[in-house]
Parts: structure tokens; sequence; C-alpha cells
């Protein structure tokens, strides 16, 4: 028997309205200074179903330990756990590959581990909006947040 | 203004340097301890009606406008 109607439509929203967000996203929300702080503001103020990867939170905690000091970094953490609507999808030996699939095809970028991983999980997920102000996230088509506000 | 009718007493411990930190910046506002110590905490919780993680919106001011679009530069370091 076919779902019901309003169960494929919350279904269909929730698929539609989902973001990736990338480490810059939760960067320059943190950062009073960055450019597109109050967009990012705005946005985790009411924000979707956003996903992101455990290498962006690495390489948050990483920004955090080499700007400012372990303090900042568990700070970020803390900010990350937080962040309810924001799930953690694992990335173990499958995500890897398909990460190093997407490095392998952008072989003349500088892409990071973490960027191929959130590149990887947007085609997987069909995700439609990626949080980033990174073009390298923008590679495979999927729009940047920062360009459609 | 403060509604001292809705206030809840309380107490805090607090080390020697920091009760005289504390009592040294409150001259300088001109403002009591005690206002003092609320104001800090003010900062510390989210307000009112806001998700949890905003009290960690601006939580830095790195002076640096573009430090969103500088991760890769800062975390794995510029090539020479």
């Amino acid at each position: 028997m076919p779902p019901p109607v309003s169960e494929l439509m919350s279904s269909f929203m929730a698929v539609r309205t989902r973001a990736y967000v990338d480490t810059s996203a939760l960067i320059s929300f943190a950062d009073k200074s960055d450019t597109y702080h109050r967009l990012f503001r705005r946005l985790f103020s009411t924000p979707p179903a956003l996903l992101t990867t455990p290498l962006v939170v690495a390489e948050g905690h990483g920004w955090f330990l080499r700007r400012y000091d372990r303090t900042r970094a568990l700070e970020f953490l803390a900010m990350i756990e937080s962040m309810t609507p924001l799930e953690l999808v694992p990335f173990g030996g499958p995500q890897q590959r398909a990460a190093i699939h997407v490095l392998r095809g952008f072989a003349d970028q500088d892409l990071t581990l973490a960027d191929a991983a959130g590149l990887a999980l947007m085609k997987a997920q069909q995700i439609k909006v990626c949080w980033s102000t990174d073009r390298h996230l923008g590679l495979t088509g999927v729009p940047l947040v920062i360009h459609l506000h | 203004m403060i509604d001292c009718y809705h206030m809840i007493r309380t107490q805090v411990s607090l080390s020697e340097q920091e009760y005289e930190a504390a009592k040294e910046e409150a001259k300088r506002l001109g403002i009591s301890l005690a206002e003092l110590l609320r104001r800090s905490l003010r900062t510390l919780l989210p307000e009112e009606g806001q998700p949890p993680w905003m009290r960690f919106a601006g939580m830095v001011e790195s002076g640096d406008a573009s430090s969103s679009q500088r991760i890769d530069e800062l975390v794995y370091g510029s090539k020479d």
C-alpha cells in the first residue's frame, strides 16, 4: 500500500530543505569578524535539518586550536554538541572511498578530504543547498547558500 | 532597572584573585559587584527564546573578514 500523501509530502520537504554544513559555515557563525557572520547567524537561528561529517568537526576543532587555544577548541565542540538539528553522518570505509573518488575526479583542484567527503555526501543524500563560503563546495553544482541570500 | 521583588538570592564562591578583579571591574564600570556578575552571566546564557547554540554565535572576533575562506591555510598550512 502506498504511503499517505502527507507522509510523502513531509518526506519531500525534508529532502528539499536539508542543507550540508561545511567548516566555513561554522567558523563564520562563530567568528564575529567574518564577512558572512550575520548571514550564518540568521540561518543558524532557525535552521532546517542539517548534515555534516566528523571531518568538518575535526577541521573546525583544528582551526580553533591553531587560531586560539584548547579552551576555545573545546568550546567549539560544545557548540557542535548543542546544535541538535545538525546530524553527524559517520565517515567510514565506504564514505572514504566515495570521497577519494571525488578527489580523483577533481584532481586539478586543491580539495581537502573533508571537502570531498562533503561533496560525496551531498550527492549521495541529494542535498540541494550547501552552507559554505568555500567555492570548492560548489564544484558539483550544489548552490552555496551565500549566493542564494 | 532591576525588579528586586523577583530576584533570587544565591551565593557564589570566588577565588581572592577573581573577587578582586571583579570588584575592580565593577568599580571601573560604576556598577555593583552583583550587577557585574549578572551581566557576565547574561553573556553566557542564550537569549530568551533562542536555541541553545546561539550563545556561541560570534564567540570569537578574529579581526579577519575572510577567516571562513582561509581555513585550509590555517589548518593545513600554506604552500611555500
